[in-house]
């Protein structure tokens, strides 16, 4: 049966105070089109999680969406600077931030895949990040050794931006795949949007073109641009000018503005 | 600064880091490291160093034709022959496999805690910082860790940094004025540019930077027309 669905059906799956991650990284193939709706239909209190996330963050804290942010990474690259209205509110005390490693977050979803609630990870030794950030660690049972224990995070949903999915919900992504192979896996609901929704038989000739297998896939969107303004691999690069237009904003009324919301 | 005096020093930091690498070892650095992007690109290309070179988007070995500002985009994955995606990375150094891993620090103090994560307490920041990325797992991790910074000044090389987002393998500190050195657990100066004086490099530090130091050999004439080739549009300068 078809899961395809129009972009407010999909975004609906979110509920207030609801986990969700999103997959790409900083400005590449993150799911905007996605993030935009859900600042549309008004959702609040949202428990973001990402590696190394920037717009997503951004426009949601300045819609006033978020509760928390478990990242590795937030603010953009190079040219485009910080991500100011997370750190407004981040210093202002309304947004929590649950500062990670990349790799804790990953470990996180990993638990949430394997189905079990923690997951030791090596490193993270020295750092002030356990204390305040409220990692604890766990002895090896075999050896001894002590190690930091992640705990699971299986986002209540995600959204992953790709370039070809089918009506079914494989998805095919071309170019960096980032963390979206184990994120598909760790969510409890997902959507995929995508450039182009392709016939089954595209797959059928090759099932390792599916990045994405149907099996976890709750919802299809087609929604061409839906990555805009960050970049998709093979069909549209960075949008400069509406980042500039956002970042160079002073209100969140008027950043949103700028994003056409 | 004047846009020469940029140029000069992004040349200097560049080799300096390039010079360091060795040959055939597994390097890695993540999003918005273009300065270290450059350098592996020198150290493969002008020194044949032939790097087991990984990056976060996936791609291995890569040599991009036209270098760009960010790091984290498909110009370092088109045209790999595998994928080796973040997560790899990650697990990689996890068992002790990853050589070299490159990270930034808006704070570095004598015992090479890096801090990225925040000014002021964790709790009620006055400045929240980015965060650390995957430094607080690959500092320790990897068998080194090679920390640049763009700015040398009493904010960026502190006595104790506000928050300790990472710790562990450091080896190698490079700003622009010069390469500090973990010795015996404490950050000491290693090698001053040439055209610094270890003066300036005292005035702007916050910590003792010891005495033993050399003065890094200036660019070769095939160093420059090697890095003019590679970064015509000197990428490199963009982030300082």
């Amino acid at each position: 049966m078809s899961k395809v669905m129009d972009l407010s059906a999909a975004v609906a799956l979110v509920k207030d105070g609801d986990t969700v991650a999103f997959g790409g990284n900083v400005l590449y193939r993150s799911p905007v089109g996605a993030v935009k709706e859900l600042i549309r239909q008004g959702r609040k209190d949202l428990d973001l999680v990402k590696t190394a996330i920037a717009y997503e963050v951004d426009l949601l804290c300045a819609a006033g969406a978020v509760r928390s942010v478990t990242a590795g990474f937030v603010g953009y690259e190079g040219e485009f600077g910080l991500c100011r209205w997370y750190r407004k509110d981040v210093e202002g005390g309304t947004v929590k931030a649950y500062e990670n490693a990349c790799y804790s977050v990953i470990t996180a979803w990993r638990a949430a895949v394997y189905g079990v609630p923690f997951l030791p990870i090596r490193g993270m030794t020295g750092s002030d990040l356990l204390e305040h950030v409220g990692f604890k660690t766990v002895k090896c049972p075999y050896t001894g050794e002590e190690v930091v224990a992640i705990k699971a995070i299986a986002p209540d949903v995600a959204f992953l931006h790709v370039q070809k999915a089918d009506e079914d919900g494989n998805a095919c992504i071309i170019g960096p795949s980032y963390e979206d192979l184990t994120i598909a896996r760790a969510a409890k609901k997902l959507v995929i949007t995508a450039e182009e929704i392709v016939p089954g038989s595209f797959f059928a000739e090759d099932p390792h073109r599916a990045d994405i297998p149907a099996v976890v896939t709750t919802a299809v969107v087609h929604l061409p641009g839906g990555a805009k303004p960050c970049a998709v691999s093979g069909y549209y690069d960075i949008d400069r000018e509406e980042l500039r237009a956002f970042q160079s904003a002073k209100e969140p009324s008027a950043a949103l503005a700028a994003a056409g919301l | 600064m004047s846009q020469n005096d940029i140029s000069r020093t992004a040349d200097l930091m560049v080799t300096a880091i390039a010079r360091e690498l060795r040959a055939g070892e597994s390097v890695f650095h993540g999003l918005a490291s273009t300065v270290p992007h450059v350098a592996i690109q020198m150290a493969d290309r002008c020194y044949g160093k032939n790097l087991n070179y990984v990056n976060i988007t996936g791609g291995y070995k890569m040599h991009p034709d036209k270098l760009q500002v960010s790091t984290d985009g498909d110009n370092l994955f088109n045209g790999t022959k595998c994928s080796f995606n973040l997560t790899d990375i990650f697990d990689l150094a996890a068992r002790g496999r990853l050589d070299t891993a490159f990270l930034g620090g808006v704070q570095i103090d004598q015992t090479a805690h890096l801090n990225n994560t925040c000014i002021g307490p964790y709790e009620q920041p006055k400045v929240k910082l980015p965060g650390g990325a995957g430094s607080a797992v690959l500092v320790p991790n990897a068998h080194r860790a090679l920390v640049w910074r763009t700015k040398h000044d009493k904010r960026t090389f502190v006595e104790h940094v506000d928050f300790i987002t990472s710790f562990g393998n450091v080896d190698k500190v490079f700003t622009p004025l010069c390469v500090f050195e973990k010795r015996q657990g404490k950050l000491e100066l290693y090698l001053l540019y040439p055209g610094v004086t270890y003066e300036e490099v005292a005035e702007n530090t916050a910590f003792p930077i010891g005495n033993d130091y050399k003065v890094m050999e200036d660019l070769t004439e095939a160093e420059r027309a090697c890095l003019a080739e590679i970064d015509p549009e000197r990428v490199r300068d963009t982030e300082f």
